[in-house]
């Protein structure tokens, strides 16, 4: 049988979407590299973000739980190992007394993104408290907080200016995977660091402001002290150093030459220099009388974390300091923040979830071609129907992998909107080619497509509003029914109708 | 051979005579049958008026629209418990559970409260005796300002969407009975959409907005088949039109309702957001279906019979 040029449009547009959703990806074996640290032993020897593993050693790696496996005991001793990686096209030889620094996740089965619903992951929606911000300030806002969560040690994940109908502006944050403990005062701490002796400010917070430098990750200036037993629990002091400007230094100096000593205890100057974070005193320092009207440049910062045990006392210290750490390096956020919205998704239920909605469309599609088939008593009709639903399906996913865009929940049901109408659609198409008037057949799925196009202007207008309602969380809904209807009214459906012509003309005579 | 045939005749004729009959009775009572429709839709007015007057709202509220938290806890606990425990501790609190598609065995439980996130994390640590993270627990929040924000937003987007799909009738149409037909329809569609839904006791969520916007578009599809079959062809009894209108447009509602259905049952609770917009595709798919082939039906035929009659005169 001949097909007409619509079916294949079709076809290439299937086989194009097919080739960039690439569900062929489900049979790759190996681990995907995320990220590799830079300037690392792993990047000189040859690992870059997105290679895949598929062997360490000639044993091959299949699962995330082979790789950690594979370099279990290897580097506890210090010394150098050459280990062999196959990649998928080339191979590392790497040679260290550390462990790659790198992190491997699994392969994704497609190139298809999924959203935060569905897969895991933590999403927060922030504004600035009591003041509206231009366009501008957004981005310099989304700079800052992006800055601050890589210096953090965040990597997948995304943040950009939202707004909505109301003229309101938000910085929207979303991270895939794990979601830090801490990511709420992380992300909405303005970070502002100011250090006062009395109350005059001697230096500010910012790695282009007055600190020069934060020791981060280094025993010798940062560290964690042994636990002390408190009332109900333990509490673990960390502290430390930060290198000022020497301008800073110096106008500590100056300030600290003015000052007394102290008349209660003459080891110390009269006032003490007090540090604060977000104008919460973080830490006091008594300042020593032979440090007056020196100029210092290291300052040591503390504080303490709390805890049942030892054990999560000296983490929560941890974490506290990691924190400070990174607010100082970053500098400041130019205004107090607000999360108006923050949803931390487990991903524990993701996969089944998935499953249950690929069952629930499957259904969907078998049950409307059954009430198709019951009227028309036609199978190759009713299989028309669900190629042409189905490849409406395939072409929405094949647009949405090849733009990046997240599939989260409205985005779906934006999808199950589509072959919905599709289905309204092809029944259309159906019932006119059957009407046997004294139009020609073509004369008749030409009236079929004033109907369905009428629908299809009544649709797309109808989503546009969403497109800004909301801060576009429900954006996915009128984005996918958009491209899913656009794409089913002039390509598929207009297939379709080729098909079913090509049917009932070869009934007809 | 010969039996079966004329069996099968009879059988066409007495459809023949119930077509007639049908016909008959449409042709003398079709103006009474707009009586049904706007007896529904007058008391849709009254309901929402006297619930507006109560609750100060035309909906209830979840808490996507209200702001509050929702967590989703993975363990199995028995709901009714979960519910009285916590009522007190936290503000209106919600609890309903997850279960397995097939097994039925329940998988998690989900609480939503008005409370804020941090203070249903430490009433639930609590509660339960152990820490949340994220291998056991999500957690939704969203701010009071945001969702009623979100709310006016989401409610602008439908009232927007309506008078865009009216436009795009009126162009199509160029006509105004007919298209204001049209516009009637879907409006009364959605109107008691959202009765019902309230009847049902039901809490509206930022999803289930947008099944309204769904709504729009599903809704007039039918309504347009039939107008452009009424007024754009020739040669039929303006009977035959709708009656051939009717067949497909049956078809169209009853195929969506059948999947949407489906997808409901297997969706089930599995997600809150897809249970809802399912629900109200359902309802407002059978309300299409009193709206397009009663509502519309009867004021279209009542133009089309009196526009042949101009024409016969003239």
């Amino acid at each position: 049988m001949k097909l007409g040029f619509r079916v294949w449009i079709l076809v290439i547009v299937l086989f194009l979407a097919l080739l960039v959703v690439a569900p062929w990806k489900t049979f790759d074996k190996g681990v995907l590299i995320k990220s590799v640290e830079t300037n690392s032993t792993a990047f000189e020897q040859g690992f870059r973000q997105g290679q895949i593993i598929t062997t360490i050693d000639g044993i091959s790696i299949g699962s995330l739980e082979d790789y950690s496996e594979a370099l279990q005991g290897k580097f506890i001793l210090n010394q150098s190992q050459k280990m062999i990686f196959t990649l998928k096209d080339s191979e590392v030889i790497y040679f260290s007394d550390r462990v790659p620094e790198i992190t491997v996740d699994k392969i994704p089965k497609t190139n298809l993104k999924l959203g935060l619903d569905l897969v895991g992951g933590s999403r927060a929606l922030v504004k600035a408290q009591g003041v509206q911000l231009s366009q501008a300030q957004v981005s310099d806002l989304v700079d800052v907080t992006e800055n601050r969560l890589n210096e953090f040690g965040l990597t997948d994940l995304k943040v950009r200016p939202v707004s909505d109908l109301e003229g309101n502006s938000f910085m929207l944050i979303e991270i895939a995977g794990a979601t830090p403990a801490d990511l709420e005062s992380l992300i909405s701490q303005q970070g502002k660091f100011e250090a006062k002796i009395g109350n005059q400010t001697v230096f500010v917070g910012g790695a282009d402001r007055d600190i020069a430098f934060v020791c981060r990750g280094d025993p010798t200036c940062a560290r964690v002290d042994i636990p002390q037993q408190i009332q109900g629990g333990y509490a673990a002091q960390f502290s430390f150093t930060i290198t000022l400007t020497a301008e800073a230094a110096k106008r500590h100096a100056g300030v600290t030459n003015n000052l007394s000593i102290s008349s209660s205890d003459p080891q110390y100057l009269s006032l003490p220099l007090d540090l604060y974070v977000d104008d919460n005193l973080q830490s006091t320092l008594q300042i020593s009388k032979d440090l007056k009207g020196r100029v210092t440049t290291q300052i040591s910062i503390s504080g303490s974390g709390t805890g049942t045990t030892e054990e999560e006392a000296v983490k929560a210290a941890e974490e506290e300091m990691h924190k400070l750490q990174t607010i100082l390096i970053t500098g400041s956020l130019p205004y107090k923040l607000e999360i108006v919205k923050l949803d931390t998704i487990s991903p524990v239920l993701g996969d089944e979830f998935t499953r249950v909605i690929l069952v629930a469309g499957f259904l969907a599609l078998v049950a409307a071609s059954m009430v198709v088939f019951a009227r028309y008593r036609k199978i190759k009709a009713s299989l028309a129907m669900i190629f042409t639903s189905s490849s409406e399906i395939i072409i929405i996913l094949g647009i949405a992998a090849l733009i990046g865009w997240n599939l989260d929940l409205p985005s779906i049901a934006g999808i199950l909107a589509t072959i919905g109408t599709g289905f309204d659609d092809q029944i259309v198409i159906l019932d006119e080619a059957r009407r046997e008037r004294f139009l020609s057949l073509k004369q008749r799925l030409k009236l079929a497509f004033a109907i369905i196009l009428g629908a299809y202007f009544t649709v797309v207008v109808s989503m546009l509003p969403l497109l800004w309602a909301g801060a576009g969380l429900l954006k996915g809904f009128a984005f996918t029914t958009l491209i899913g209807i656009t794409a089913g009214v002039f390509i598929t459906r207009p297939a379709f109708s080729d098909m079913i012509r090509k049917m009932e003309e070869q009934t007809y005579f | 051979m010969e039996e079966t045939k004329k069996i099968s005749s009879e059988i066409g004729q007495s459809k023949e005579r119930f077509g007639t009959k049908l016909a008959r009775f449409h042709d003398k009572h079709y103006k009474l049958l707009l009586l049904i429709p706007a007896i529904i839709l007058l008391f849709s007015f009254i309901y929402l008026g006297v619930f507006y007057s109560k609750t100060g709202d035309f909906i209830y509220r979840d808490i996507s629209l209200t702001g509050g938290t929702t967590v989703t806890i993975y363990e199995k606990k028995p709901i009714d418990q979960v519910k009285d425990d916590l009522s007190g501790k936290l503000e209106s609190p919600d609890v309903r559970g997850i279960y397995d598609l097939i097994t039925r065995e329940q998988k998690a439980f989900i609480i939503e409260t008005k409370s804020d996130a941090n203070t249903t994390r430490t009433v639930l640590e609590e509660y339960l005796g152990y820490t949340l993270n994220e291998e056991n627990s999500s957690f939704e929040f969203t701010g009071a300002s945001l969702s009623s924000s979100f709310f006016r937003q989401l409610v602008i987007a439908v009232i927007l969407a309506f008078f865009f799909m009216a436009i795009v009738v009126f162009i199509m149409f160029r006509t105004f009975v007919p298209s204001t037909a049209i516009i009637i329809s879907a409006f009364a569609d959605i109107l008691m959409t959202l009765v019902l839904f309230n009847l049902l006791g039901y809490k509206l969520s930022s999803a289930g907005i947008v099944a309204f916007l769904m709504l729009i578009g599903y809704s007039v599809d039918t309504d347009i088949l039939l107008t452009n079959r009424v007024l754009k062809r020739h040669g039929e009894s303006v009977n035959r039109k709708i009656w051939g209108a009717f067949k497909t447009g049956m078809t169209m509602t009853l195929t969506s309702i059948l999947a949407v259905l489906f997808a409901l049952i297997i969706v089930g609770s599995f997600s809150g957001i897809l249970t809802q917009i399912f629900t109200i595709l359902i309802i407002g798919l059978g309300f299409d279906m009193l709206n397009t082939w009663l509502t519309n039906v009867s004021i279209i035929k009542w133009y089309a019979l009196r526009k042949e009659k101009n024409e016969t005169r003239v």
